[in-house]
């Protein structure tokens, strides 16, 4: 359940909002090639790799807060290793798990309520110490720290672990390591249990694919005595290939190589640069001229984020780029969800789907190249939970209005909900989207292809920075987002954006008359431990939110980048929906 | 207006007006007069946009996803310019661009006469009081001036928009674009007027001193009669010149406001969002960039050539003047 990250920038365009990191798993066809710039050949040793972006920062380098794709996949191949990983190659292959920290993927009681991990030998710190399983499990228990983390990293410590519920602001009778008196901290201790090289994680529910969840830097190793609470953020001790040597916002991180990382104790990452900088809050305009440039130093440069829709065309129409642009699914579905309080009648519901034009958005988007068509909230690349649903009867396959069956839905509505057509038809329903020079016109898309079925729009555009926390609070009738899987199970999926205790559900759909029975079935699919039948489950929670029409999908998003001529062993590394900086060298 | 019998210039310039002077003036510079036309042009096509866009038919708001590509860029050659679409069509919805540019102006245009207009109104007021009353009023009014230039008023405008069109909103203003004009041509009109005060008092405090007005007040002339009969009409001719060289100012105000996203709300169309946008083409759509930016450079041209012509015209001091 990742966060779909919001860059907002205030460019001389205005603000833009991209989504870019992601994960999926699963089959999915090679279409990230690459060309050169993916295969290793040529490389020297050493170098420095420029990264260039329009963020102002980091989210967070903190292991337990940072929650986007991309990050949780440049941090975990630089500095912050964890118990799993992910196999380092390109392709579908890339979304295989890995023993990383552990010497195998871990060990589960019959139950699968009880899971154990053995630590590798010669696992070092930055300073040379010896990574502990204590290191480990004070890491976890930073997540129940609601002081420190302020939710903003997965919260599967929570929701897993064996504590009992308790008054500690996110519900748990541990309050995380700072406030946790002795009593309190037992508590802990009994769930996440270390015995020499050995950890063991006590949980409340069975979970088939712990070994998954480990491998989120969430539960990644903190040392106690050099923890700085909510400051770590800023410089976390590495035990990884490469040490953050200096983070400053707005400016730059340096990462340099690591002497005290132990190359024998690590199979997944093969660090070929000496020097790894990200240069903050460049232009966006600038980024993608200067990659088309490719001159001088940034010959040597990634980007992180994506290439501008208003460039694509210049940069799918120039052969000459074949070997430096890469393509493909990043793991989101991006969608639009309804207020199912305020606009609680599923005529109206499926009346919007009908009208709206998803091909215009799409095309203003920048076309086929930003994605397919989502028919499931499920990615594509999720491919063990993926399975296409039907859709509203009506709808046309192009994407395009069908405005007919539209209004035909809307007559259906007079009936049989009088009081919310006449607001639809006649006050109109209010839409809440980060203010972005994109929305501006997507926006007038809704506005006109709705229209053309009586359906009123009222625009409500939110500072993209306050997005999340204003629909946290107020909520208007439509409000977009986008997600992706954690790992590859719709667990991380359906549960998160529909259920009563989803970490992502706007939808205030608890009062619908059909969500008794879904939450029911939701129960239902995460106790279940058979993962081809819970997999059947998943797609059958899908197909009962399609017909509910809780949320109308959008597309499976995909991205692109481009990466300069030296660049190589540049591959979108599937998870995380980003390069493995582990794996990246530069030409000689 | 009325040819006003003053005293002082009755003997020389056959009973004409300042006023009436200063149009001879004008109606003899080409510049001025081509300026004038150009102007008169923008109004009447913002005056009449949604019968000329019906006439031309290049509806503003209607997609047209049938003149964009696969990567949601204008087909055709100059950003899709064709019979259908004369200036091209905008990158993402295939929306008109001369449809958006004519309805666009009606916004920079409003935003340019009724900021004017409020500015202007006050600035005389207060200038013609200050200059009247003199003593503390006049200071008060002049400190209070001196306080509102002190303001960096467009990061103020900036920085203000949400939180005050929001309390405008709540004041009953209507939603979206209403209350964010309100707002705008409040705080135009709330930092605006100084110039034009001071200018106005200046004027006034000279002119009370001259001795039509003397005798008109010694044969017991009200503040009325003072201020319409007497002052007035000798101001105007610096009104006029005022008003045509901030006009400018404020028409290419929206654009900036609009471009730093303070302006707007989608779907209307602003010469302010589409320069925006079309920067973001430059590379894709080149001719886009030109369309909104042209236009904007020909209507600030053209006030300021106004502003010239009415400023040669009218003000007496001005070197170029012929007669």
């Amino acid at each position: 359940m990742k966060r779909n990250r919001i860059i907002a920038a205030l460019a001389a365009a205005g603000i833009f909002l991209s989504a870019c990191g992601g994960s999926g798993m699963g089959a999915q066809s090679g279409e990230e090639s690459g060309g050169r710039s993916a295969s290793l050949d040529g490389t020297q040793d050493g170098g420095t790799l420029h990264v260039l972006t329009v963020q102002e920062g980091a989210s967070t380098l903190d292991p337990q807060r940072v929650y986007t794709g991309a990050e949780l996949g440049a941090w975990g191949s630089t500095f912050t290793r964890t118990l799993t990983s992910y196999q380092p190659v390109a392709g579908e292959d890339g979304t295989n798990l890995v023993a990383d920290m552990a010497t195998d993927l871990g060990t589960a009681s019959d139950d699968l309520k009880s899971w154990t991990f053995t630590l590798r030998d010669g696992l070092t710190w930055e300073d040379g110490s010896e990574v502990t399983c204590a290191d480990i499990a004070y890491g976890v228990s930073r997540t129940f720290a609601a002081e420190v983390t302020a939710g903003e990293g997965p919260m599967y410590a929570l929701s897993y672990l064996n504590i009992p519920e308790g008054d500690s602001d996110f519900g748990s009778a541990y309050p995380g390591p700072w406030l946790a008196d002795e009593e309190q901290q037992a508590l802990f201790d009994e769930a996440v249990q270390c015995d020499g090289q050995t950890i063991t994680f006590n949980l409340q529910v069975p979970v088939a694919d712990f070994n998954y969840t480990v491998g989120l830097l969430a539960f990644a190793p903190v040392p106690k005595d050099k923890d700085t609470a909510d400051q770590y953020g800023l410089a976390p001790f590495s035990n990884g290939p490469f040490r953050v040597e200096s983070y400053e916002e707005g400016v730059e991180m340096v990462l340099v190589r690591n002497e005290n990382w132990n190359a024998d104790s690590d199979t997944v990452r093969k660090p070929l640069l000496d020097k790894i900088i990200w240069q903050f809050g460049v232009d966006e305009a600038v980024i993608d001229e200067r990659m088309l440039a490719d001159a001088g130093e940034d010959k040597n440069t990634i980007v992180y984020g994506g290439i501008l829709p208003e460039n694509l065309q210049t940069v799918f129409g120039d052969d000459s780029l074949k070997d430096r642009r890469t393509d493909g699914f990043d793991g989101f579905v991006s969608y639009t969800m309804f207020n199912v309080e305020t606009v609680n009648c599923l005529e109206i519901r499926q009346a919007v789907w009908l009208a709206l034009d998803r091909e215009a958005l799409r095309t203003a988007a920048g076309g086929p190249f930003t994605g397919e068509f989502a028919k499931s909230f499920v990615a594509p690349l999720l491919a063990a939970d993926y399975e296409p649903a039907k859709l509203v009867d009506g709808l046309n396959e192009d994407g395009t209005a069908n405005v007919e069956a539209a209004v035909a839905k809307m007559e259906k509505a007079k009936e049989a909900c009088p009081e919310l057509h006449a607001r639809a038809t006649g006050e109109g329903l209010r839409f809440d989207h980060p203010d972005s020079v994109t929305w501006q016109k997507n926006i007038a898309i809704w506005i006109d292809s709705l229209g053309a079925a009586g359906i009123k729009i009222i625009d409500n555009p939110i500072e993209p920075s306050k997005y999340y926390a204003t629909i946290n609070g107020d909520r208007g009738d439509l409000m977009r987002a986008g997600w992706a899987a954690d790992w590859a199970n719709a667990s991380t999926v359906i549960p998160e954006l529909f259920a009563e205790d989803g970490g992502f559900n706007y939808h205030s759909n608890e009062g619908d008359p059909a969500f008794a029975a879904f939450q029911t079935k939701i129960d239902q699919a995460k106790a279940e431990t058979d993962r081809s039948e819970q997999s059947k489950l998943w797609k059958e929670l899908n197909q009962y939110v399609m017909d509910q029409v809780w949320s109308i999908p959008g597309s499976a998003t995909k991205s692109q980048n481009l990466v300069g001529s030296n660049v190589r062993g540049a591959y979108q590394w599937k998870p995380f929906g980003w390069y493995n900086l582990g794996a990246i060298g530069l030409a000689g | 207006m009325e040819a006003v019998p003053t005293l002082d210039a009755g003997l020389e310039t056959g009973g004409l007006s300042p006023w009436q002077l200063g149009l001879r003036r004008f109606k003899k510079g080409r510049l001025g007069l081509f300026a004038f036309w150009i102007v008169t042009f923008f109004f009447f096509v913002a005056i009449f946009a949604p019968i000329i866009v019906r006439v031309l038919n290049v509806d503003p708001y209607a997609l047209d996803r049938a003149s964009l590509n696969d990567y949601g860029l204008p087909k055709g050659p100059l950003g899709s310019m064709s019979w259908n679409h004369p200036l091209g069509v905008e990158p993402g919805t295939g929306r008109d661009i001369l449809g958006r540019l004519i309805y666009g102006s009606r916004l920079s245009l409003i935003i340019g006469t009724v900021g004017t207009v409020l500015s202007t109104a006050f600035g005389v007021l207060l200038g013609i009081v200050a200059g009247l009353r003199r003593g503390w009023v006049d200071s008060l009014i002049s400190r209070i001036g001196d306080v509102a230039l002190a303001f960096p008023s467009l990061l103020l405008i900036i920085a203000l928009a949400n939180p005050m069109t929001q309390r405008l909103e709540s004041w009953g203003v209507p939603k979206g674009n209403t209350a964010k004009l309100t707002y705008i041509l409040a705080i135009l009109t709330i930092f605006g007027w100084v110039y034009m005060a001071r200018l106005v008092r200046g004027q006034v405090l000279s002119l009370r001193e001259r001795d039509f007005v003397e005798a008109a007040r010694s044969f017991g002339a009200g503040t009325g009669h003072l201020v319409f009969k007497q002052l007035l009409p000798n101001l105007w001719p610096q009104i006029i010149i005022f008003v045509a060289m901030s006009l400018p100012g404020y028409v290419s105000l929206e654009a900036t406001l609009s471009f730093l996203g303070v302006g707007f709300q989608a779907p209307t169309a602003s010469w302010g969002i589409m320069l925006g946008d079309s920067v973001r083409y430059y590379r894709a759509d080149t001719a886009y960039l030109f369309i909104p930016g042209g236009a904007l450079l020909i209507l600030v041209l053209g006030f300021n050539l106004l502003a010239d012509g009415l400023r040669d015209a009218f003000d007496p001091r001005s070197d170029r003047q012929q007669l």
